[in-house]
């Protein structure tokens, strides 16, 4: 089993990485810091999963290098459980790129990450009520605190495909 | 008023009306839709890029990506 890690540009995913894996990735407060994957590994009901840290990206049509990647990594994990990372704070953008994900059928968790910056900004977010409608695990995290890691990874097991329509309809689209 | 995202001039305010063909899916990514709000925060001299605010956060885009998104200035 395989885990990666995607999301926007500068939202977390390198300090989510270093502490799921115990690494030390580079992290740097400029969007577009990893331009390259980075492995590691992290021990899960006794097994060792490989967790990739991918460079960060918009969308799944790529405008850049790191974004190629991004996307060609994807293209080649066809088995793996992706954890989206999202800025809880910019949410609806990271969202499109999580429904994006979620549309070609792969099994999905999505880690509301930054959700102190969020507090901050007064930004509710109904977790219970994103849970419902997306159908996939949906957890606030800090993930440089390490805030919400846990759970994340309690629940990797729980992520899922799930078909666009049936988002669509619990939208009441 | 319409006019292209790289016309506005600094806060002035308008919604999405049309992005240009392929354009479209490129700029979905970022949070720009026909329909959003729109506001300019800064632009980079020299051709540089542009910064907007859009809903709550910022984004920026290159000169070349802000020519082809019209909007319709409303402050």
């Amino acid at each position: 089993m395989k885990i990666l890690l995607m999301g926007h540009p500068n939202v977390g995913k390198s300090v989510f990485f270093n502490r799921l894996t115990g690494s030390n990735v580079i992290e740097s407060n400029y969007p577009g810091t990893t331009v390259d994957y980075t492995k590691g590994y992290m021990i899960l009901e006794n097994r060792d999963i490989e967790v990739i840290d991918v460079p960060g990206t918009f969308s799944l049509e790529p405008k850049d290098k790191a974004e190629e990647v991004a996307v060609k990594m994807l293209e080649e994990e066809k088995d793996a459980i992706i954890v989206c990372v999202i800025d809880a704070s910019k949410i609806e953008r990271g969202l499109y790129l999580t429904l994006e994900i979620i549309e070609k059928g792969y099994p999905v968790i999505i880690a509301l990450n930054m959700w102190d910056v969020a507090k901050d900004k007064n930004i509710e977010i109904d977790v219970k009520n994103l849970e419902k409608i997306l159908e996939v695990p949906v957890i606030p995290t800090v993930a440089i605190s390490g805030e919400g890691i846990k759970e994340v990874v309690s629940r990797i097991k729980e992520a899922k495909p799930v078909k666009i329509k049936n988002i669509i309809k619990n939208v009441g689209g | 008023m319409d006019k292209k995202l790289s016309e506005m001039r600094y806060g002035e305010e308008g919604v999405v009306k049309s992005i240009e063909g392929d354009l479209r899916n490129k700029v979905a990514g970022m949070g720009i839709r026909v329909g959003k709000k729109i506001k300019m925060i800064t632009k980079q001299p020299i051709k540089g890029p542009v910064v907007v605010l859009v809903d709550e956060y910022r984004t920026s885009l290159g000169l070349g990506i802000a020519d082809k998104i019209i909007i319709e200035v409303r402050k």
